[in-house]
């Protein structure tokens, strides 16, 4: 089992000690003080920092402490070496690094440490090591009815850094720490939080801009449906934000088991946000959409108002009722008419808009807008009404 | 292990030569010479240049009359150039009567020198270097609360000079040194060729440049005190720079580097605050550890050089948490220390374009000189007539979510292009002429949507080229 990081504590008489000549002796007494503690931090996104603790002998004057890490990515320069307060020793050992050297072509330091006697000191070394890399994942199981699912966040831990860490505290910054044995070239999956009856919406959403068309020809829109988890406390989340990762969706197949739905990336979700899981392309909702009017009108010169009707023919074959979200960008249909210009517009709904409650303020903005409508379930002659919406939207002062 | 050619000084012995001329002694195929060993040496060490005036001191027995000396510098970096002889004891006896670089040997020069003494003389012999450098690092350790951070600087000195110089009196210079050639290309080519390009005048400045820094070192203290403390390191201004002298003498054997602490830990209180600076830290809010090098900070004694700045906090696990490497520039005494920390997870902090609207819209008949607005009562729409300015309108949400436990205070500086008004009741004012900054409080676990307008005159409408910050009531 190959071991990359190496500590050695070579006894050297004390003034002489001082002079780089001795890290080149090559005849040396080493004794090689073992690892007491380790900790792994995950908590910087992007770098991992090791921590361990040794029992370091000291004889009274200087000591010479080599670290040698071959074969391992340590960033050298992040490395810390402290003495750390002895528990109940009425007598502590007064140790103090009075310089560190680096040698030629090696991966590898010398640390000068002064002690005040003889004894053994606890030191604690702390470093970036590269190839030691966390990363999140989910497993998501739906209910039959699909209105809650259970949501288990995984830790996954792989060791590509060159070395072995024994009985090793791991802590991603939040959560449990969990203290495991790493080996070399292994990955480590642990359960960090287990989310029960997390109640969520099922979304379908039409949006051209966002999810183009199934079939453009026939102007038919692609409806994609979502999975959709608030992180608050009253959704049963909010505990933390949501580290980015794959979520493997599941649904309870109602005869004891599950079935595999889809998969998606979860991003990062502060708390408060909303994590949205697209499951996959609902077919049983049809949703054809055209510009049913494109009118200018003129106020002086080269000024123009415009005034503009998205008809969609809406169809829902499923044999329950849906909400359809419904998503424009004004910039979008502006540039379908040809008339964009690079410059944001001024609009307002116009009259004929025909969505039950007007815009979601929520999820409009300066430029997107959207609306809802409550699609009926398919009749019991397995025919589906065929619903019409319009939006006006009424655009003033374009040149 | 010395895995390097040491420079030598070497003088030629016997009667016959002590009569030679330099040529001679160059074209003689026999020759007899001694090799005076070092005395003591100092390293003057710049970090803003690769440049290292090394001055080093021999004793050296003369004979009366002309006494060849030879100083050669097979595989080092030194500047030929900058080689200069001189005379600590029995100057009025001594004199060098010329400086001969052979054409053939690249490394290598004679110095004649004229003696009334028979005797034993000290000879210290200057000269610029390459290979040798030094760098400032700190490590800052933030407590739990992030009150306090305990700093910590260090110096690391390394030698790729190709040299070794024993029990070195090193001094280290902080800041930056004019060089009109750098010393590595001088060192590479020989003097004849140096002397083509006409750089006299650049030796001098180089040499300018380093000796006033030398003539402290007179008085260094040449012995080591007793090793069981760290060394200390001296810090003194002088001109433009500053001088930091390591306690004692260092051997750093080449192609070693050898890192020693150059400030005491210290605890320094510390301000966080957010910012939001796109010219600065990038599109994004990021989280600043603020502090000052002056003495109600326990700092203010010295200068921090350049370096590499390594932030931890304590993560009350009895543990470190890593939190950025950053490089900061030089930073002078009561200056200010800015470390950004990068962006926090738990600050959310989003830009929200509400809506937009135009207005005063002021067409021209083609043609003309002739304006006219657009909503000017029993307008006669006049067909050959385009827009010519217009004001543009867009009402912004600034959403601050503060998920930290704690108050935050958020500055934001935006810059803005053209003849715009920015209108809030932020309390924002003029950073510059487009850039507008201000600040808010966002207390632990709320949400703040800092609203504020923007209107851009454009076309005609536009007369100016700045923000105008104008209080006034934004309704989203």
């Amino acid at each position: 089992m190959r071991r990359g990081l190496l500590l050695v504590l070579a006894i050297l008489p004390a003034l002489a000690a001082l002079t780089p000549e001795i890290a080149q002796a090559r005849i040396k007494l080493i004794t090689l003080p073992v690892r007491q503690r380790v900790e792994i931090q995950l908590d910087h996104p992007n770098a991992t920092l090791v921590e361990e603790e040794r029992i370091v002998p000291l004889v009274r004057g200087v000591n010479q402490v080599d670290f040698s890490w071959a074969n391992t990515q340590i960033d050298a320069g992040t490395i810390l070496f402290r003495v750390l307060p002895s528990g109940d020793d009425s007598q502590p050992v007064d140790a103090k690094v009075l310089s560190v050297s680096y040698p030629p072509n090696e991966n590898a330091l010398v640390w000068q440490v002064s002690a005040n006697r003889s004894g053994s000191a606890r030191v604690r070394i702390s470093y970036l090591l590269g190839n030691l890399q966390k990363s999140f994942n989910y497993r998501a199981v739906a209910s039959r009815d699909e209105s809650s699912l259970t949501l288990t966040q995984y830790i996954r831990l792989e060791n590509f850094a060159n070395e072995e860490f024994l009985s090793t505290g791991v802590w991603a910054g939040f959560g449990p720490r969990f203290l495991k044995p790493i080996g070399i070239n292994e990955t480590k999956q642990m359960l960090m939080e287990k989310y029960e009856n997390v109640p969520f919406r099922k979304t379908y959403t039409a949006d051209p801009q966002q999810f183009g068309y199934l079939d453009r020809p026939k102007n038919k829109l692609t409806v994609p449906m979502h999975y959709v988890l608030k992180n608050d406390k009253t959704n049963r989340l909010g505990r933390t934000p949501l580290q980015f990762g794959k979520v493997r969706i599941f649904q309870d197949d109602g005869r004891g088991s599950t079935a595999f739905l889809g998969e998606d990336w979860g991003r990062f979700t502060p708390l408060d946000d909303e994590m949205k899981l697209y499951v996959g392309t609902a077919q049983d909702i049809v949703v054809v959409r055209t510009i049913d009017r494109n009118r200018q009108k003129r106020v002086t010169g080269n000024l123009y108002d415009r005034e503009v009707i998205v008809k969609y023919e809406i169809e829902n074959f499923k044999d329950k009722a849906v909400t359809l979200d419904v998503a424009e960008s004004v910039r979008a249909i502006r540039r379908e008419l040809g008339v964009e210009t690079g410059r944001d517009v001024e609009w307002r709904l116009g009259p004929e808009t025909t969505f039950a409650g007007g815009i979601d303020r929520e999820k409009s903005d300066f430029d997107r807008v959207t609306l809802h409508a409550r699609l009926p379930a398919r009749g019991a002659d397995a025919k589906a009404e065929k619903i019409i919406h319009k939006l006006h939207i009424l655009v003033k002062n374009e040149w | 292990m010395k895995n390097i050619l040491q420079n030598t000084l070497s003088m030629f012995c016997g009667l016959a030569l002590a009569l030679m001329a330099a040529d001679d002694a160059a074209a003689r195929n026999v020759d007899l010479s001694t090799v005076p060993d070092r005395a003591t040496v100092q390293l003057t060490i710049y970090n803003s240049e690769d440049l290292t005036l090394v001055r080093e001191t021999r004793k050296v027995s003369f004979k009366k009359g002309v006494n060849p000396l030879q100083f050669s510098w097979a595989n080092t970096l030194i500047d030929p150039t900058s080689v200069e002889l001189h005379f600590v004891t029995h100057k009025e006896k001594l004199e060098v009567l010329d400086t001969t670089f052979p054409h053939d040997k690249r490394q290598m020069l004679y110095w004649n020198v004229q003696s009334e003494l028979d005797g034993e003389a000290t000879i210290e012999i200057l000269y610029f270097t390459s290979g040798i450098s030094w760098s400032a690092d700190y490590s800052l350790v933030a407590d739990r609360d992030e009150k306090n951070v305990r700093f910590e600087g260090f110096v690391c000195v390394s030698n790729r000079s190709g040299e070794e110089y024993e029990n070195a009196h090193v001094r280290l210079v902080v800041g930056k040194v004019n060089l009109v050639q750098r010393i590595a290309d001088l060192a590479g080519i020989p003097v004849s060729d140096v002397r083509r390009l006409g750089l006299d005048a650049r030796r001098e400045l180089e040499e300018r440049a380093a000796k006033d820094l030398c003539d402290k070192c007179e008085s260094m203290p040449c012995e080591a005190p007793a090793a069981a403390a760290p060394k200390e390191i001296i810090k003194e201004g002088l001109s433009e720079y500053f001088l930091y002298t390591i306690e004692g003498t260092e051997t750093i054997p080449n192609g070693w580097s050898k890192r020693m602490r150059s400030l005491a830990p210290v605890d320094v209180p510390l301000k966080i605050q957010y910012r939001y600076r796109e010219a600065e830290y990038g599109p994004q809010l990021v989280r600043m550890y603020l502090m000052r090098n002056d003495k109600d900070s326990r700092l203010g004694t010295t200068p921090l050089p350049d370096g590499m700045v390594r932030v931890f906090r304590d993560n009350g696990r009895d543990g470190l948490s890593y939190l950025v490497a950053q490089p900061t520039k030089y930073i002078a005494i009561g200056d200010k220390i800015e470390l950004n920390l990068g962006s926090d997870p738990e600050v959310i902090f989003e830009l929200v374009k509400l809506r937009v609207w135009r207005d005063n819209i002021w067409l021209c008949n083609h043609g003309t000189s002739v304006y006219y607005r657009a909503d000017e009562p029993g307008l006669l729409v006049e067909i050959n007539s385009s827009v010519a300015g217009w004001d543009d309108h867009a009402v912004y949400a600034q959403r601050v979510r503060n998920y930290s436990g704690k108050p935050i205070e958020v500055e934001v500086r935006r810059g803005f292009g053209g003849h715009t008004v920015f209108r809030s009741s932020l309390r924002a004012r003029s950073h510059d002429y487009h850039t507008v900054e201000y600040t808010a409080a966002v207390p632990p676990g709320k949400k703040a949507d800092l609203l504020y307008e923007i209107l851009q005159h454009q076309g005609h409408n536009a007369t100016q080229d700045n923000v105008t910050v104008v209080e006034a009531e934004v309704k989203p």
